[in-house]
Parts: C-alpha cells; sequence; structure tokens
C-alpha cells in the first residue's frame, strides 16, 4: 500500500498543535508503547549510553513526565509558556510494514513571563500504523542550541 | 547601604541569623565579589577527567576571565590564560577538543599546548632583547589538583589549597571518586548547560537546603513514589540526615545516617542491579570490606566546595556568576572507571530524569530563584532569615557543625565564608593594599 503523503504531514501537524497546546493526555496518546523520546545533549550524534542527553525518555520517564506537567506544581511551567511552532520540510522515508521515517524542521517560539524565545530544529518521527493512523514509536530532537545555556525546556518539544 | 562611593560595610549586611537583601541584587558588590572571591581565592576549574589524552582542552572561566585547561603532549595538566601575549586576542575559540597548538588568528603567533609560544611571524621585526620564551601563553598564577578536581587562582600568593579545602572537605571529594572501584572517573559524557536570571549565591544556598525539597520538588518525589512505593522523607523534620558546615564555605547535606536504614539507596539496591554484586566485589577488593561499606552507605556526597562546585548525585556542577542577576550553571554528569557499562547508564539515565533544562527537578529551582530576585525589589523589610536550627546546631566529633536535615547550618557556613573573604579582601598583602586604597579612595572622596 503506498505511503500517504498528506495523511503523514497531517499528523505532524496535529502532533505539533497538541505539544503548543499543553494537550498533554491528547499528545501522549499519539505515542506507541514502546517509545524513545530522545533530544541529545551537546551534539547531535552522542551515543546516549556514555553522553548525557537532554531528554531521553521510555515510556514510564515519558509518563511521569506527562503526570508532572498537569500537576499545577511542576512550577518551570508555572505560568505555563505560550508556544506556537511551524513545522516544514517535511521528507518521508518508507519502511517495512507500512513504518515510515519523517524528516522534518521547526521553528517554535515560546513567551513566558515578558519574555520572548526562539527554539528551532530538526526532528525525526518514526510512526508505525495503527488503525487509520500512526502510533509514535521514536522521536529524536535536533536542536540547533543543544550545546548552549537553556534556561527552561519543560514545555513539549 | 553604603553611598557608592564609601566601602561597603559587609558586616552590616551580613548577621548571624540574617542577610541583607542588597547582597543579592547589588552591581558594585558583584563586582568586589568577582574580584574579592573568584579572582583571588581558590576556584573550581574543572576535572582531570575531562581531558584524559595529551592536547584534550576545554575552555573554563575564573570568575570572569577565559582560561584554557589543556593536557600537554607531557601528559601535565596546565591552566593557560586565554589571551595572546601580543595584542590580547584569544588563542582558543571552541569549547572542547584536541590540539598540539593554539594559533592567534590574529597575526599568527603559535603556542604550543605547554603554553610555550613556538612561532612569531615575521620575528625579525622585533629586536634582540625579544625572546620567545618570556612571552608563552601566561599560566594562572596557582593551580592545584585534589583527586581530578582542579582548582586555579589568579593570586600568586595565599593560602594552599589544602589548606583551603581541609580534612573534612577531602573526605567528601574521597567519597564521590570512590565509588569507582578504580578510585578514578570519567567526565567525557558531556554537559547539561542551564541558566537563570537570578544571583549566583542562591544556586549555592539552595543546592545545600534540605528544607525545600519536599515542596519545590513534590512533583518528583510523588512520581518515585508512585512508581516504586518508596517513601522519600530524607527532607523532612524528623529525618536522620543532617546538615554539615565542614569549614571554610564547604558545607553538605549528609544522609550517611539515614541511608543506614533506608532501602532504596545504592548500597541496598545493589543486589537487584545488573552487576551490582559483581560491583560490591570489586569495591570490597580495592577499598577493604570497612572501606567500601562506608562508600557504598554514603553512595557518592552532596558538597559545596565554596564558591562554585557543587556535587550531587553522580554530578559534578559548576556555578557560573554573570552578572549580579544572572547565573549560568553547568552540569557534568560523571561516568565511573571500572564498573559494567550498565550502571554508567543507570547514572546517566537517574541524572537526566531530574537535571538539566528538561529534568523534572532543577527546572524548578531555577524558577525559585527567578522568582527570589524578583522579590527581593520589594525592600520594606528588606533581611533574608539564615536562623533556622541555630538553637540546635552543635559540634560533631570531628569540630564541624552539624544540625538537623532542615536547619540552616549549610547557609550559615556559607555566608560566614562569603563575608569573611569580603571583609578582607582577599589574603595577604592583597588584603592590606586594599585597604589602604580603600582608605585613598575614602580620602579622596
Amino acid at each position: 500500500m503506498p505511503v500517504d503523503h498528506h495523511q503523514i504531514e497531517n499528523f505532524l501537524y496535529r502532533e505539533a498543535r497538541l505539544m503548543d497546546e499543553h494537550a498533554y493526555d491528547e499528545w501522549l496518546s499519539l505515542w506507541a508503547e514502546d517509545l524513545l523520546y530522545w533530544v541529545p545533549c551537546n551534539e547531535d550524534d552522542i551515543d546516549p549510553q556514555r553522553h548525557v542527553s537532554i531528554i531521553y525518555d521510555t515510556r514510564p520517564f515519558l509518563e511521569d513526565r506527562i503526570e508532572r506537567l498537569k500537576s499545577g506544581v511542576a512550577y518551570a511551567q508555572e505560568p505555563k509558556s505560550r508556544l506556537r511552532r511551524v513545522v516544514s520540510n517535511i521528507e518521508i522515508e518508507e519502511g517495512d510494514n507500512g513504518e515510515v521515517t519523517v524528516y522534518s524542521n521547526f521553528n517554535l517560539t515560546e513567551l513566558r513571563r515578558s519574555r520572548q524565545d526562539t527554539f528551532a530544529g530538526r526532528t525525526i518521527h518514526k510512526l508505525r500504523p495503527q488503525g487509520a493512523s500512526f502510533k509514535i514509536t521514536y522521536k529524536k530532537v535536533l536542536l540547533v542550541n543543544n550545546d548552549e545555556v537553556i534556561d527552561n525546556l519543560t514545555f513539549l518539544i | 547601604m553604603a553611598t557608592p562611593q564609601a566601602g561597603i560595610d559587609y558586616d552590616a549586611l551580613v548577621k548571624e541569623d540574617r542577610v541583607h537583601g542588597s547582597v543579592y541584587a547589588e552591581p558594585r558588590i558583584f563586582a568586589e565579589e568577582m574580584e574579592r572571591i573568584f579572582h583571588r581565592g581558590w576556584v573550581y576549574v574543572g576535572h582531570a577527567g575531562e581531558i584524559p589524552e595529551p592536547g584534550d582542552f576545554r575552555l573554563k572561566k575564573i570568575g570572569q576571565q577565559s582560561v584554557i585547561m589543556v593536557r600537554g603532549e607531557d601528559g601535565q595538566v596546565r591552566l593557560l590564560m586565554n589571551r595572546c601575549r601580543h595584542r590580547a586576542n584569544t588563542v582558543c575559540q571552541v569549547e572542547r577538543g584536541n590540539a598540539k597548538t593554539f594559533r592567534c588568528a590574529y597575526h599568527g603567533w603559535t603556542y604550543r599546548n605547554n603554553g610555550d609560544l613556538s612561532a612569531v611571524t615575521y620575528q625579525d621585526g622585533y629586536d634582540a632583547s625579544f625572546h620567545k620564551e618570556d612571552y608563552g601563553l601566561s599560566p594562572v598564577p596557582r593551580m592545584d589538583m585534589y583527586r581530578g578536581f582542579i582548582f586555579g587562582s589568579l593570586s600568586p600568593a595565599g593560602i594552599t589549597l589544602d589548606e583551603h579545602l581541609g580534612q573534612p572537605a577531602k573526605e567528601q571529594l574521597d567519597l564521590f571518586v570512590d565509588l569507582s572501584p578504580a578510585g578514578e572517573l570519567d567526565v567525557t559524557a558531556g554537559v547539561h548547560k542551564y541558566g537563570y536570571r537570578g544571583n549566583w549565591k542562591f544556586q549555592l544556598e539552595n543546592g545545600m537546603d534540605g528544607y525545600h525539597p519536599n515542596f519545590v520538588h513534590q512533583t518528583f518525589f510523588t512520581a518515585v513514589q508512585k512508581r516504586t512505593g518508596l517513601k522519600l522523607d530524607l527532607f523532612t523534620s524528623h529525618s536522620t540526615g543532617l546538615t554539615r558546615d565542614l569549614g571554610n564555605g564547604h558545607v553538605m547535606l549528609d544522609s550517611r545516617e539515614y541511608n543506614k536504614t533506608n532501602s532504596h539507596l545504592l548500597r541496598a539496591a545493589l543486589p537487584t542491579m545488573p552487576g551490582g554484586d559483581d560491583y560490591k566485589e570489586a569495591m570490597v577488593q580495592r577499598y577493604g570490606h570497612e572501606r567500601a561499606e562506608e562508600i557504598l552507605t554514603a553512595g557518592g556526597t552532596h558538597m559545596l566546595v565554596f564558591p562554585n562546585l557543587i556535587l550531587i548525585g553522580v554530578q559534578i556542577r559548576v556555578v557560573q556568576p554573570i552578572s549580579e542577576s544572572e547565573t549560568q550553571v553547568f552540569l557534568y554528569p560523571t561516568l565511573l572507571k571500572g564498573v559494567a557499562p550498565a550502571m554508567n547508564i543507570g547514572r546517566l539515565r537517574g541524572h537526566e530524569a531530574f537535571f538539566g533544562p528538561a529534568g523534572k527537578g532543577a527546572v524548578d529551582d531555577l524558577e525559585m530563584f527567578e522568582r527570589n530576585q524578583a522579590g527581593l525589589s520589594a525592600r520594606v523589610d528588606p533581611w533574608l532569615l539564615l536562623s533556622r536550627g541555630m538553637q540546635r546546631e552543635r559540634r560533631d566529633v570531628d569540630g564541624t557543625l552539624i544540625a538537623q536535615m532542615t536547619d540552616e547550618v549549610t547557609q550559615r557556613g556559607i555566608w560566614r565564608q562569603w563575608k569573611k573573604m569580603m571583609v578582607q579582601g582577599g589574603e595577604g598583602s592583597v588584603r592590606r593594599q586594599l585597604r589602604a586604597s580603600g582608605r585613598a579612595a575614602q580620602t579622596a572622596h
């Protein structure tokens, strides 16, 4: 079955909107059970088993992250960041069994406590078909500033 | 507050049980801190484990001055000022790497990685009195090392590093490093970098504050308890943990007594850890049964080495003041030499869960620091309290001052050292010079 590029793009746009709007549970529901959510630190291509990452979440870690953000006492997100991001430059690589690897760029504006910041980067998604849609099995975010001082990255990226 | 021209009366700003808010907010006090604490006393620069190979270097700072920490071809670690001796250009532009030479791009002066000036472009333009040997990269006036922790002092004279650290603090550094059955750390696992709009001393005080975790880090403890069933009561008023003043501004949260009776910590977790038994055996082999027990019960340390080094969990944390209201913090999770990879992976994952800009703990502290800095703008009552537990602090058998885990023994220890350095204005002749120039300035006014 040929891959429907339009459907994949819509999936990414929806994911971006859920992150922007802090729709934590809905965003978590996009993920597969066996997930890896990875934001490398210092360099894009590190070995996460011997180099620290900014985020290296398997499912229990990601669930804790979401629980925390929903608690009302995760102070780094109280008040919450206002977020809007653009996802673009999408390239799709087809794999086996309908699985796809999707490369995209994002540009994110964050506003919190009257300070506006910009984050940009490249994202690699691995999506597994499930029913009429997909589940994210793997997401790696290559932040442009992953070797710089970052004050607060507690919103969803 | 003093007028801009007069000397600042630090005795009036720092009392045993309280500090005046201006110590976190006054640009002039910050400038004096840089001179008297960071540009004169011993400052932590980096760890030898960051630069294991000849030519390995890291760009660091002592206070506000750029320093290259480099291992020469001869295997020696050096601290060199990052400033060409010709026209003061920086000779090193990148934060990390490996280099045989540092070449100034401006006019091509080239230095070996031991600091020697090896080549001067068109040297015939200088007369016979010019000798290359006189123009190597300037070394930091004093450098010394303890267990791989490298310290520098920009003052050519003063107390030794050994005197600055003192025995109680050295014992804690030992406990941190001796978790490795090889007795050595690998510090090449990268660095988390974050910052906040607040004074650098908030990070010092907070890192050694056993009163805040159950409030600020409630979300983290709730998650741990939900997932593991473990109730973390280390940071409560009935905890057997202690706050401890090790002297010279070095302070710690001491959980060793608590660890003996609580099951979630390293020593008790070993039997169920992958490779845990092998690790314990290697530790006993190296250190003997008794010392191995002591090291494993401590499970590292939780300490501040004044003024800028913090050891918590697996990490080396460096506090870098930028201005009176801006601070950067660098967190280096360490790996242990001589253990199975799974254990080091566990160290990394455990660190990431709480620390770093996207962690589930330390960022909430940063939020507190920013709120704290903002709170200082309200000055009707300008004092911050440090009095918690003063009535119950006492001397331990080794002479260090202790009190209950939620008491402010640690904050008071930090401020005593801060005041001492600020009042004395540094050490020895520098101190006298400063007093003399201070008097001159006041007379002129």
